[in-house]
């Protein structure tokens, strides 16, 4: 689902403001910098989600199996709720913004 | 630097302070052992110099390991309440009060971790 | 290391086995402070002592403690003159075993109150995984 709206938002362009993104996860606004324009920001918000998203289900699979320690599944967890919940707001900030562009009189 | 460094520090902290409660744990199971020496590790201060050193000269986003630092160290004589003949030197005492130290910290690191990671999860909702 | 609060309890948990092996010969001397020999002239029952190792349990990889062997207190029996009794020997002397009361109920305490530390160990440290995982719970 996230790759799919990563590659939607690259076609439409820069219609959303970056603010809450910065807001929300500075972290991944600093290193999607590097990459101009807003496709950049969506991109390493999404795979920002997805990365922390198999981290945390990794880390579950492990604590399951007795392999590690309560902190470290906990962190990994709470770091994909964190980004996962950034890609969410980000993605019904675009939707509500590819609503608004299609509604616009021709 | 915004709430992703109070995560990574919580978490050392965190890792520290279950590491110490180990060595108390040890302490204490051993207090009857002959010839055993209480233990403890570096103050988290400590290691926390070391990272700002290490932060100045890499990369600000990452916080490199310095465990190799946490691993057990014999009390210094003067530092342990009683010596008897066996030549053990653990006060339960001492372990008792440690263990305290150690519960009240991690309980307000996980009470700040879980708020700030509330603050964030609600700052992110449209 | 592996998980560190992990081990914490399997340590704590080695030394509450290890006090409570350590009240059993005690309280075993304490039942048999008096226990003569049965024949004439026979030793009567020989005070126990218990002493502690560190070692190194392979398949949690921490060093837990353990009772390292069960002694014997070679110091000399009481003698009390009481010619008529079974255990009497020769000159009707009694031997009666070298267990001290006092010594073996300050041991008792001792015993208690490592046992009830280790035991403050383990339910500290369950806490402290509990609300490590409570940091999931909630809103």
């Amino acid at each position: 689902m996230l790759e799919a709206v990563s590659s939607i938002l690259k076609g439409i362009g820069n219609v959303v403001q970056t603010n809450d993104i910065a807001k929300a996860s500075p972290a991944a606004l600093r290193s999607a910098q590097a990459s101009a324009g807003f496709d950049g920001v969506m991109e390493q918000v999404a795979a920002d989600a997805i990365g922390t998203l198999k981290a945390g289900e990794a880390a579950s699979i492990s604590s399951i199996q007795g392999k590690v320690s309560a902190q470290r599944v906990v962190e990994a967890v709470m770091s994909a709720e964190q980004t996962l919940q950034v890609a969410v707001a980000v993605r019904d900030k675009v939707v509500q913004a590819y609503q608004e562009v299609t509604r616009m009189a021709i | 630097m915004g709430p992703v460094y109070l995560f990574d520090l919580a978490s050392s902290q965190a890792r520290w302070l279950s590491l110490r409660q180990a060595t108390v744990s040890s302490n204490v199971a051993n207090a009857n052992t002959p010839g055993y020496r209480a233990q403890d590790i570096e103050p988290f201060s400590k290691l926390l110099d070391e990272k700002v050193v290490a932060l100045a000269v890499t990369s600000p986003l990452h916080l490199t390991s310095t465990e190799t630092s946490l691993r057990p160290q014999g009390t210094r004589k003067e530092d342990s309440w009683e010596i008897v003949h066996s030549g053990n030197s653990v006060s339960l005492e001492q372990e008792m009060l440690k263990a305290g130290d150690i519960n009240r910290d991690y309980s307000l690191s996980t009470a700040i971790v879980k708020s700030f990671h509330r603050m964030l999860m609600t700052s992110a909702k449209s | 290391m592996i998980d560190p609060l992990q081990a914490s309890v399997q340590i704590a948990s080695s030394g509450l086995e290890a006090q409570s092996d350590r009240l059993r010969i005690v309280s075993e001397n304490l039942a048999n402070a008096n226990s003569t020999g049965r024949t004439a002239g026979a030793d009567p029952y020989r005070r126990k002592t218990v002493t502690f190792a560190s070692e190194m349990d392979r398949a949690a990889g921490v060093r837990v403690v353990k009772i390292k062997d069960i002694g014997i207190d070679r110091s000399p029996f009481r003698v009390e003159y009481e010619p008529n009794h079974p255990a009497a020997g020769q000159d009707g002397y009694v031997k009666l075993p070298n267990v001290n009361m006092l010594i073996e109920m300050a041991d008792m305490r001792e015993t208690n109150r490592s046992y009830e530390a280790n035991l403050q160990v383990v339910k500290q440290t369950r806490s402290m995984v509990a609300m490590t995982i409570d940091l999931l719970k909630g809103a």
